[in-house]
């Protein structure tokens, strides 16, 4: 994958591209290390900024993200409200709203042909043409809140009937409806729901008819913006195994973001974690359940009541998210870390590998340095689960 | 549809109301319209012209209210409306001579202001920002001022000085009114002028109701939707417009019943022959059967034009279907 000339051109196809691809990136842009093939990328980001606002008073909301994605993985992004998540995904995609705009960066998708050949596209800097091209049939997208996401004057059917009317242009009407018919089954609606309109169906009706439309057109990657957040608990049990259900069936990968962490460990194969627009943490799921290694991921994840297993005192992250325009200097996350040392309140620490199955995270209790002590409960332990440990009251560091 | 018959249902209880409403209006009046009529005759009058007065008002104002009610509305159904005491012609004929100019010019008029205004108000929302924003205080301005003032001015500018523009009335008086090409090009040649003064003057209304309303819709989830689902963006478009648009078609309706009142300054200004130049003179003169007559044309209007704009609703909001469905 050459970068310089997919920026050139927007599209690149290479055909070489299959021993490239088996290389796993463990943590930054180029720094490629050597790995077990892992399946192809589907997705990569590198150094992408969003900012909200132009010029002076411009917001960083995303700041220099690194991300990728295979194929028929599941990426977790989690966060408060206001961590970027949203904003980043919602930047890759070309799908944000005035003032935010993308700083910098690039976001590489593979749509792979038929044939099986890569065609590399930049969505950064693609046209409108070519966007239009890639939106719904290769990346798909569900809100959180289904009846705001479909159109309320538009019957169910018609929904879909404008999306395979796009995008498939030689399909006939019959095609069109029997089409629909499958993709509704498969959520576990029945056909008649077709001449309904989007408020006369129920909060998971909706989420389902909106995951059927999502998967109209076959798509390699569908994000989910917390999809089930909108949802009680029972309908989001069951829209979640409906879509993991049809996830193994058709391959599909997926983002998935939410605040709620522990919903995540049980559906991601990786976890991103985002605080103030940048990622601080990165491991896949089992390892950053059992152990946290960033401040934040452990509030986080005491923040949650566990899915499964004993109940544990709820203590959550004393303070608030940060405001993004008036952001500390140091580490972002140092007015609110119990943990804060003097080093976090000047420097900024990166996003470092761990050298432990390409774990990394930002933060300086981990550099390695003599004198630190990474405390016990963000300590690597090495057996299995971890204990509940509550966070210990900040105090001031001076 | 059963929804559709009801609202029918509840749109003829209102005219019935309405109508019933228009029939004791006058009885409520201080002083007895005969008396005011006699006293406005000068010299003497017989009683035989006296009882062809009372006749005219429909016959036995002696008789008991519920039965003069009754006779009304018999010669309602009959399509019988009285006679003007001013023209001595049946309410009826004159009222099918300037009800059809009211109507056309400012019927036409307020549809094309809202067409012209909701289409740019779409445009302005979906390109918030841009330069095509300062089509906004230009349509405010026109709004802004009187419309006597702006028409009279555009008359005289356009129209006597000009010379763009033919003025006074609402066809050449060469022609004979029919149906043919010569008048019907001579009626539309005479509206012009009129029809582009009301539109300046209430175009602003629509533009900025859609524009606002747009700017809302295009924030709503299921336009990012429609955008991520790679639709053409002349589709995007329209499917915020189709949502933005039905606060606009409720306000519509209101405008559409306002039109046969509204017409007063218009057809005052340019000398139009409808119905508002033809109320200012039946109240001037006190001309009651006339005035009822009116009264009933712009209510039953006022009445047609609502459930036209609801049944276009129902059309146009599927939500609006369930709701009465208690």
């Amino acid at each position: 994958m050459s970068t310089e000339s997919i920026e050139a051109s927007g599209v690149v196809t290479s055909a070489n591209v299959t021993s490239d691809v088996s290389v796993v990136t463990t943590t930054h842009t180029d720094q490629r290390t050597g790995g077990p093939a892992m399946g192809q990328r589907i997705l990569d980001i590198r150094n992408f900024s969003v900012d909200y606002g132009w010029g002076e008073g411009a917001v960083r909301a995303v700041n220099n993200v690194d991300l990728h994605l295979n194929r028929s993985t599941v990426l977790g992004i989690a966060g408060e409200s206001g961590s970027g998540k949203s904003t980043l995904v919602y930047g890759f995609t070309r799908l944000l709203r005035a003032p935010g705009v993308i700083a910098g960066g690039e976001a590489l998708f593979n749509l792979q042909s038929e044939d099986g050949t890569d065609i590399i596209v930049d969505l950064v800097t693609a046209s409108e043409k070519e966007l239009r091209k890639v939106r719904w049939s290769n990346i798909s997208v569900v809100l959180q809140s289904a009846l705001s996401a479909l159109n309320p004057v538009l019957r169910v059917g018609t929904q879909f009937e404008q999306v395979l009317k796009t995008h498939r242009r030689d399909m006939s009407k019959a095609d069109r409806r029997a089409r629909t018919v499958e993709l509704l089954a498969l959520v576990g609606l029945n056909e008649d729901r077709l001449r309904r309109y989007p408020h006369e169906l129920s909060g998971g009706q909706r989420q389902r008819v909106m995951i059927a439309l999502a998967l109209a057109l076959d798509p390699q990657l569908v994000i989910m913006d917390e999809p089930t957040t909108a949802l009680d608990v029972v309908t989001q049990r069951e829209i979640i195994s409906k879509l993991f259900e049809l996830r193994s069936r058709f391959g599909f990968a997926m983002i998935f973001i939410t605040h709620d962490l522990s919903l995540l460990v049980e559906l991601a194969d990786e976890i991103v974690v985002m605080y103030a627009g940048e990622i601080v943490e990165r491991a896949s799921a089992q390892a950053l359940y059992d152990t946290p290694r960033h401040p934040y991921t452990l509030g986080l994840l005491n923040s949650f009541p566990p899915m499964h297993g004993v109940r544990t005192e709820l203590t959550g992250i004393p303070g608030s998210p940060p405001d993004l325009a008036q952001l500390p200097t140091g580490c972002n996350f140092n007015p609110r870390c119990p943990y804060a040392m003097e080093r976090c309140l000047k420097e900024s620490p990166s996003l470092a590998d761990l050298g432990e199955d390409g774990r990394s995270v930002a933060c300086w209790l981990h550099s390695g340095d003599a004198g630190v002590v990474v405390p016990v409960e963000l300590r690597r332990t090495g057996k299995g689960k971890r204990e509940p440990a509550p966070m210990p009251v900040k105090r001031d560091v001076s | 549809m059963r929804l559709i018959g009801r609202r029918l249902a509840l749109y003829s209880v209102t005219a019935w109301v309405a109508i019933s409403v228009n029939f004791i209006l006058p009885h409520l009046m201080p002083g007895d319209p005969i008396q005011t009529l006699i006293g406005k005759i000068q010299g003497q009058v017989t009683p035989q012209e006296i009882e062809a007065i009372r006749l005219s008002f429909g016959g036995g104002l002696d008789k008991p209210l519920l039965t003069q009610y009754f006779t009304y509305l018999s010669q309602l159904l009959h399509g019988n409306l009285g006679v003007s005491i001013t023209l001595s012609q049946p309410v009826t004929t004159i009222l099918k001579q300037s009800v059809p100019w009211t109507l056309g010019l400012i019927g036409i008029s307020t549809i094309l202001s809202f067409i012209i205004g909701t289409v740019c108000g779409a445009l302005l929302g979906w390109t918030r920002g841009s330069r095509l924003d300062s089509l906004i205080p230009t349509a405010t301005f026109f709004q802004a001022i009187p419309y006597f003032f702006l028409a009279t001015v555009m008359l005289l500018v356009f129209g006597s000085d000009l010379h763009l523009f033919p003025v006074l009335g609402a066809y050449s008086q060469n022609l004979h009114p029919g149906w043919t090409w010569a008048f019907a090009a001579s009626a539309v040649r005479y509206a012009e002028l009129p029809v582009v003064s009301i539109v300046l003057s209430s175009i602003a209304g629509w533009m900025l109701g859609m524009r606002n309303m747009m700017i809302t819709v295009v924030a709503e989830d299921f336009v990012l939707m429609a955008v991520a689902m790679g639709l053409p963006k002349r589709k995007v478009i329209m499917a915020a417009a189709r949502n933005a648009v039905l606060p606009s078609i409720a306000n519509l309706s209101l405008a559409i019943g306002l039109v046969v009142s509204g017409a007063l300054l218009v057809e005052l200004v340019f000398n139009y022959p409808g119905v508002g130049d033809l109320l200012l003179n039946a109240v001037q003169n006190e001309d009651y059967p006339l005035i009822q007559g009116i009264f009933l044309v712009i209510t039953l209007a006022v009445l047609a034009a609502n459930l036209l704009a609801d049944l276009v609703y129902l059309g146009l909001d599927p939500r609006t279907r369930t709701e009465t469905a208690t």
